[in-house]
């Protein structure tokens, strides 16, 4: 016990020492707080709309006002040359240009069918989809506010009702998630470091030479990247309540139990790593590339995991990022229980023993 | 002076060729991040999960799954909503576990009022946890809704719109993606390139032994920078016609143009290479501080959401960011056929940030190598 005190404690200073791997540790996490929270917004609004307007009548005016006053479109901020419809996309001056032709006040007013033009950039994808959804939207309600006082529509009404995230933030999404990527990049990325660190300078055989078991030198080495890990977990939390008012509604312990075994996989991939390779620079290249892309693109960080091609859902299936991130979301956004989380926990504990195995046998068959 | 300037690019070339490494890096890593993020990024949400209770079953209501099945919108499972097995209260159940991420609830009198032309309201509950799923999930049910219900009732709103997809008519998103990717592609490779190599021969003391030869400081930069500049360009031949050849991407612009503008916009990030090389002392050093940069960059550059989205005070910091309008530029001259004109005020942008910063870091490193 005494023996891995030390071990750790001598961890320790070198971490503190280090301002590099300081900076890591506690900048980077409020730095990818904020730009993940406030720069990955998938909420699609403030849509540059053009409109040629042929018609030039009370009703053709009061439809572009009725889209200008909705919170989806506005007009495009540079001066813009209406004969050349095809140059405003080219220039990205508009997302989309609206057509109306002349005849659509007369057609609004004696029920004749009519139809106007929309033409989307479909370069920005995202968008594009949106921006038809909603322009078809607006219109709706402009026939339907032109209709006589009084009347009923037959036909069905949608009456909707969003769960957990009833404003729809985008922020809600993403931020507990970035709790995941913080953990795996911490853990991963600097135990990977410690032993290479050791092997580079030749540390690592002064140890070995000590009255200590490789068994304890690893778990003396692991401990201060635990709590580290878990102070940066409360700290981006921290950021996540106060700065995008992030509901809490599940049980903190919980989290904090099922990030115990989510760590520990972590940490397991970053010896994995750190006995693999033989300096510390392929090391870090290499735990950034085992952990962070695929954490990243193949979790359902960003990208719903589903969408994807059958052979990337089967690699997600082993990135650790993928169960954790359920959980996160699962216990702050909707207040799942453990009944419900736990095939994940399930499915983060084998890939941690998984992972610890292969590691301890490496760094065994390596010493001896 | 000329000799010597072809002889650093001689031997940049040769260094660089021998390192199995850095060649990894190089060549690699390009087509496999390539390839990996083009199949994982899907940022068009379809096959929604959606529960559907229809407690009414009859002929109408059964016309009405069945439009929402058709299409790749909603994955359409059929919940029992008689007998204690699967009671509605079990939705909230189904949304914990993540099996459902939508619902839909069908009224007993749902035929019985369409049939009497009464309205009827039918609800629709979506999991709003994955904010833009939810929102995409509502305005898909919205749509097919209104059509069943002209369908249904055989009338339709006088005035249609007629919308129509400029480039990317079947609203492919790697077609988005990719240009993307190629420029942060580039931005990557050569930022690492030009500050780990010069920090490197730093920390190896070459450094010294190559300026007392009658190679001064300005040619062995060039000379480097000439390497790099056309590694970089070969890397995003190989992407760009990977992206082309495997993934369909259309390319409708002209390539000298890309080319050219390409250029312009390597000044700016070799440029700043050189400057991270002149504020660290390690490759280590040297390659967080680059990859911290182009996250950054990534982030801001509307690569993955549109820049008009991001709160006004970001939107203002990315005016900053010249990997914003390099985005834009390519994607512009890849898939809309932009020319000169139209991209008039990027180039100008890119043009400025990188005389700017190219001369800085340049001064920068001539100082503090004499």
């Amino acid at each position: 016990m005494k023996k891995i005190r030390f071990i750790a404690q001598k961890e320790l200073y070198h971490i503190l020492r280090d301002m590099r791997s300081l900076i890591i540790i506690f900048v980077m996490p409020v730095m990818m707080t904020c730009l993940y929270g406030y720069a990955i917004n998938m909420d699609i609004e403030h849509i540059s709309l053009a409109v040629i307007d042929q018609d030039q009548t009370v009703q053709s005016r009061a439809l572009i006002e009725r889209f200008y006053r909705s919170n989806y479109f506005f007009p495009p901020k540079y001066p813009v040359n209406y004969h050349d419809p095809d140059q405003l996309m080219r220039a990205s001056n508009a997302a989309a240009v609206l057509t109306i032709q002349p005849g659509f006040e007369r057609a609004v007013q004696t029920q004749q069918a009519f139809e106007l033009g929309l033409t989307i950039d479909g370069s920005e994808v995202s968008q594009a989809a949106a921006v038809q959804a909603y322009a078809s939207g607006l219109l709706n309600e402009y026939l339907q506010d032109r209709l006589p006082p009084g009347t009923t529509l037959p036909g069905v009404r949608l009456a909707q009702q969003v769960l957990y995230n009833e404003d729809l933030e985008s922020a809600h999404f993403f931020v507990p998630g970035i709790v995941s990527i913080i953990l795996l990049m911490v853990s991963a990325l600097l135990t990977s470091i410690t032993i290479a660190r050791e092997k580079d300078t030749g540390t690592l055989e002064q140890l070995l030479t000590a009255p200590v078991s490789p068994g304890q030198i690893l778990i003396g080495k692991l401990l201060p990247y635990i709590g580290i890990a878990f102070i940066d977990g409360l700290l981006v939390l921290g950021f996540a309540k106060i700065l995008f008012s992030v509901p809490f509604v599940g049980s903190f312990w919980l989290l904090m139990a099922v990030e115990l075994i989510y760590v520990a996989t972590a940490l397991s991939i970053g010896i994995l790593v750190s006995t693999m390779v033989p300096t510390q620079q392929l090391a870090m290249q290499f735990a950034l590339l085992l952990t962070m892309l695929p954490s990243v693109m193949l979790s359902g960080f960003i990208f719903a995991v589903k969408n994807m091609p059958v052979f990337l859902q089967g690699v997600s299936r082993i990135v650790p990022a993928t169960y954790f991130l359920k959980v996160v979301r699962g216990i702050m956004l909707k207040g799942s229980g453990f009944a419900v989380l736990a095939p994940q926990a399930g499915f983060l504990l084998i890939l941690m023993m998984i992972f610890l195995l292969m590691a301890v046998r490496r760094f065994r068959a390596r010493i001896g | 002076m000329w000799r010597a300037y072809i002889g650093v690019i001689q031997k940049e070339f040769r260094q660089g060729l021998r390192d199995r490494n850095t060649l990894r890096m190089l060549f690699f890593m390009p087509v496999i991040q390539l390839l990996l993020l083009g199949y994982a990024i899907q940022t068009d949400v379809k096959h929604l999960w959606l529960d559907v209770y229809d407690t009414d079953r009859s002929e109408l209501s059964r016309k009405l799954v069945a439009s929402l099945k058709a299409g790749d919108y909603f994955d359409v499972t059929d919940m029992e909503t008689s007998g204690d097995n699967a009671p509605l209260w079990r939705l909230d159940q189904r949304f914990k576990e993540g099996k459902a991420e939508m619902a839909l609830v069908i009224p007993e009198d749902f035929a019985r009022k369409l049939e009497t032309n009464q309205p009827v309201t039918v609800g629709w509950i979506a999991d709003g946890t994955d904010a833009n799923a939810a929102r995409t999930g509502i305005g898909y049910a919205g749509q097919i809704l209104r059509q069943f219900s002209s369908s249904v009732i055989g009338r339709q709103p006088n005035v249609q719109i007629r919308s129509e997809f400029l480039y990317n008519p079947e609203a492919e998103s790697r077609f988005f993606m990719v240009p993307g990717i190629v420029a942060t592609l580039l931005t990557m490779l050569t930022l690492m390139m030009t500050s780990m190599s010069i920090v490197r021969e730093r920390e190896l003391g070459t450094l010294e032994q190559v300026l007392v030869t009658p190679i001064n400081s300005v040619t062995l930069l060039f000379g480097k920078l000439t390497t790099f500049t056309i590694m970089a360009m070969m890397i995003m031949g190989i992407a760009l016609n990977l992206g082309i050849l495997w993934f369909h991407v259309p390319f409708v612009g002209s390539w000298a143009f890309l080319i050219a503008v390409s250029l312009l916009y390597l000044l700016t990030t070799l440029g700043i290479g050189m400057f991270v090389s002149t504020i660290t002392s390690t490759q280590q050093q040297a390659m967080f501080y680059a990859w911290f940069f182009s996250i950054f960059t990534m982030l801001t550059s509307g690569y993955f959401t549109p820049v008009a989205n991001m709160p006004i005070w970001l939107q203002r910091v990315t005016l900053v960011n010249p990997m914003r309008y390099y985005i834009e530029i390519i994607r512009g001259i890849m898939m809309k056929g932009s020319g000169v004109w139209d991209l008039h005020l990027d180039i100008m942008a890119l043009a400025i940030f990188g005389v700017v910063i190219f001369s800085f870091s340049a001064l920068r490193f001539h100082k503090r190598t004499t």
